[in-house]
């Protein structure tokens, strides 16, 4: 068995890993790529990356679009999830239909936000000047000020299913007569909540939010069709410059070490997660 | 797009289906990724046509535009490529001086069918890199002004004088733009990627500057144009994020009275039902000088092809005049210039393009083009965001551009 599981690891995930990992100290060209033994350059493309006065940008929208995405795409999934939990007529069914956003692949529902945010003739405009809470068009994903709004918007859409589900099968495992008996005790809802279900559901949600950071760390089918990382690189974040950098530019050095950037992210990520996993169980 | 998008999707589920391998294929076949998505596409029925007389066939796998140079990249860094690919023309300096295309000059000079001479200079400039030959034009196609007959007499214009200067388009633009109605006078695609860079390169070539002069006050007034176009409400600022076949359908669904675009879009053109013209770009005042983008794809051999030679029978075949004579009808123009299409369909749409055609410039040839076009695409977004005003977005450009032009001269600045 640790045979097996080792074996598929180290060709699944290893292989591609230390491949970009190469690749990224490497001098890549088009001619060269097809080999393994290509020039070493050191750290010359991560250096060329830190000094690319993009870095700073693209770090710090991958950080807000991140962390914005994992905070709301969570509530929205806790809140629906205990919404769903109450008994009322239909309600599994809805909760089965919600999880239809969850199966549309993200390059039409970045083609249906792109047509929701359009800023002349766009629905939610539409409806926010209707309703009187704006009185000019809000240019969504055109103004750099809110475009990473936008795509923000429409990946919390996308996300929130798949919260929602995994918080759903978290809060059916919290035993009923628990909350019975803290009923009886005098708990009021908020208070239930706070001391039962949001400890119960820890580990659920420590597994939840290390995978939506990954999932949304290599968001990109998303932003590509509803801005290509503009206006001015307002949207763009880590896997969409790396797919800029590679694909676009032949600068494949240049996109490996964006990739193991996001790599280390991510391990690290996974690391707090296996870390915190460990903690509670042991206490 | 839809179809084709379906049909991406179709093949990828084939694909994922059978682990990643094409049906089983016989072992001469010649094979081929192209971008002929739609149904009606020239390209296949040529394609159809050569397998129907020919031993040797076609084994043919569609990719999408837009993933042309990322399936092309893969193929070659797995060791999987085919014998005949279609490129976008701006990247073949890119692949060839990186050794990823094979050198066709001595087929292409020994050729009966393929004439340099008979093919626009510009067509046939992008396939050549350091005066060997790389590639073979199989299209070409360039921008116009499509525009609304229908708006123009709503609102007093003339169809029949569309705009020929910018101070005409700028007015033309001012007139139509109707705020109530919720109609930009005009459009355009500014997006950040080579389509915006595609449709800007006319203007700045129009107003006298090139790529080496974008600190001129010629080139800022190219950029100014765009940026008062959007700035004062004339054109949509989703400009900065629509694709062109996006500007086009706002146009279709009356979001504005004019766009710019190319002959690709005539096949959405039959259901129209509004008046639409087509007219060659307007020119700017006191310089006369006409331009317009030149687009299309390049037949190539990638390095480490097995069938090299089957390959480049492939391409004379298709430049042959009865194959060329096809494209029309998919909505490209042949880059045979030589080529006289018999009673075409949109007979006037054809005489435009075919006008534009001739005034049509290259993207480079430059092995660093996609820098070069980055650089733009910035520039561009800076000055119709309002970042920087369109003189400090060209200078910062040109700090870009002029090292690279310096290393590697662009033919033709």
């Amino acid at each position: 068995m640790v045979g097996f599981t080792a074996l598929y690891l180290a060709f699944f995930v290893g292989y591609p890993v230390v491949y970009n990992l190469i690749m990224s100290v490497q001098d890549v060209t088009l001619g060269n790529i097809r080999y393994l033994v290509r020039p070493f350059v050191g750290l010359d493309n991560y250096a060329k990356l830190i000094a690319d006065p993009l870095f700073t940008m693209v770090l710090q929208n991958t950080l807000l679009f991140v962390i914005g995405n994992v905070a709301l795409q969570f509530l929205g999934g806790l809140a629906l999830a205990l919404f769903f939990q109450q008994p009322f007529p239909g309600a599994s069914f809805f909760r089965g239909l919600i999880l239809a956003g969850w199966i549309l692949p993200p390059l039409v529902i970045g083609a249906v936000w792109k047509w929701l945010l359009a800023s002349d003739n766009g629905v939610i405009n539409y409806a926010l000047h209707s309703l009187g809470l704006t009185s000019g068009p809000i240019y969504w994903l055109s103004d750099p000020a809110t475009s990473l709004i936008g795509v923000t918007m429409a990946n919390v859409w996308f996300g929130v299913p798949f919260n929602m589900i995994l918080l759903s099968a978290g809060l059916a495992g919290v035993p009923r007569d628990i909350y019975e008996a803290a009923a009886l005790d005098g708990a009021g809802p908020v208070r239930r909540f706070f001391a039962i279900t949001l400890p119960l559901l820890r580990p659920t949600i420590y597994a939840l939010l290390a995978l939506s950071t990954i999932y949304t760390m290599r968001a990109f089918d998303l932003i590509w069709t509803m801005t290509h990382g503009g206006p001015v690189d307002s949207s763009n974040i880590f896997p969409v410059w790396a797919y800029r950098l590679s694909f676009e530019l032949f600068d494949f050095g240049g996109g490996a070490a964006v990739s193991t950037m996001m790599l280390v992210v991510v391990f690290i990520v996974a690391l707090i997660y296996v870390r915190s996993v460990r903690a509670e169980q042991l206490s | 797009m839809r179809r084709n998008f379906l049909k991406g999707t179709a093949a990828l589920g084939a694909l994922a289906v059978l682990g990643g391998r094409w049906p089983a294929q016989a072992a001469d076949a010649i094979t081929m990724w192209h971008i002929f998505g739609a149904e009606t596409e020239p390209g296949l029925k040529n394609i159809k046509r050569w397998n129907e007389t020919q031993a040797q066939q076609i084994d043919q796998k569609f990719v999408p535009f837009g993933q042309l140079s990322q399936q092309l990249i893969k193929g070659i860094a797995t060791g999987d490529v085919p014998d005949l690919i279609t490129i976008d023309n701006p990247v073949v300096a890119s692949f060839a001086t990186q050794d990823a295309l094979e050198d066709l000059s001595d087929l292409v000079r020994a050729s009966r069918v393929i004439k340099a001479d008979q093919y626009y200079a510009g067509s046939w400039g992008t396939t050549v890199w350091n005066g060997k030959q790389y590639a073979v034009p199989g299209e070409a196609n360039t921008l116009a002004l499509y525009y609304n007959a229908d708006m123009f007499k709503a609102k007093g214009l003339d169809p029949d004088k569309p705009p020929r200067t910018w101070a005409e388009l700028r007015h033309a633009a001012e007139v139509l733009t109707d705020k109530e109605k919720k109609v930009f006078g005009t459009a355009f695609c500014a997006i950040q990627s080579e389509e915006g860079t595609f449709q800007f390169l006319p203007f700045l070539q129009q107003s006298g500057a090139n790529l080496k002069t974008l600190t001129s006050p010629d080139a800022v007034a190219a950029l100014q144009l765009w940026t008062d176009f959007v700035t004062n409400g004339l054109a949509s600022r989703d400009v900065l994020v629509k694709r062109q076949f996006e500007m086009t359908s706002s146009w279709l669904a009356g979001g504005s009275a004019m766009v710019i675009s190319g002959p690709w879009e005539l096949q959405r053109m039959k259901d129209v039902k509004f008046n639409w013209r087509v007219a060659t770009l307007p020119r700017r005042e006191g310089r006369d000088i006409e331009a317009s983008a030149l687009g299309g794809y390049v037949w190539g051999v990638p390095k480490g092809a097995r069938n090299k030679e089957a390959a480049f029978k492939v391409i004379e075949f298709m430049s042959e005049p009865a194959q060329m004579q096809q494209a029309w009808s998919g909505g490209r123009l042949a880059p045979v210039k030589t080529l006289q299409v018999e009673s075409p369909a949109m007979p006037e749409a054809y005489a435009t393009f075919k006008k534009q055609m001739e005034v049509a410039k290259p993207r480079g040839p430059h092995p660093r083009w996609p820098e070069i076009s980055a650089a733009m695409q910035t520039a561009i977004q800076e000055a119709l965001t309002g970042r920087s005003p369109p003189d400090a977005a060209l200078q910062k450009a040109s700090r870009v551009i002029n090292p690279i032009l310096e290393r590697t001269p662009m033919v033709g600045l």
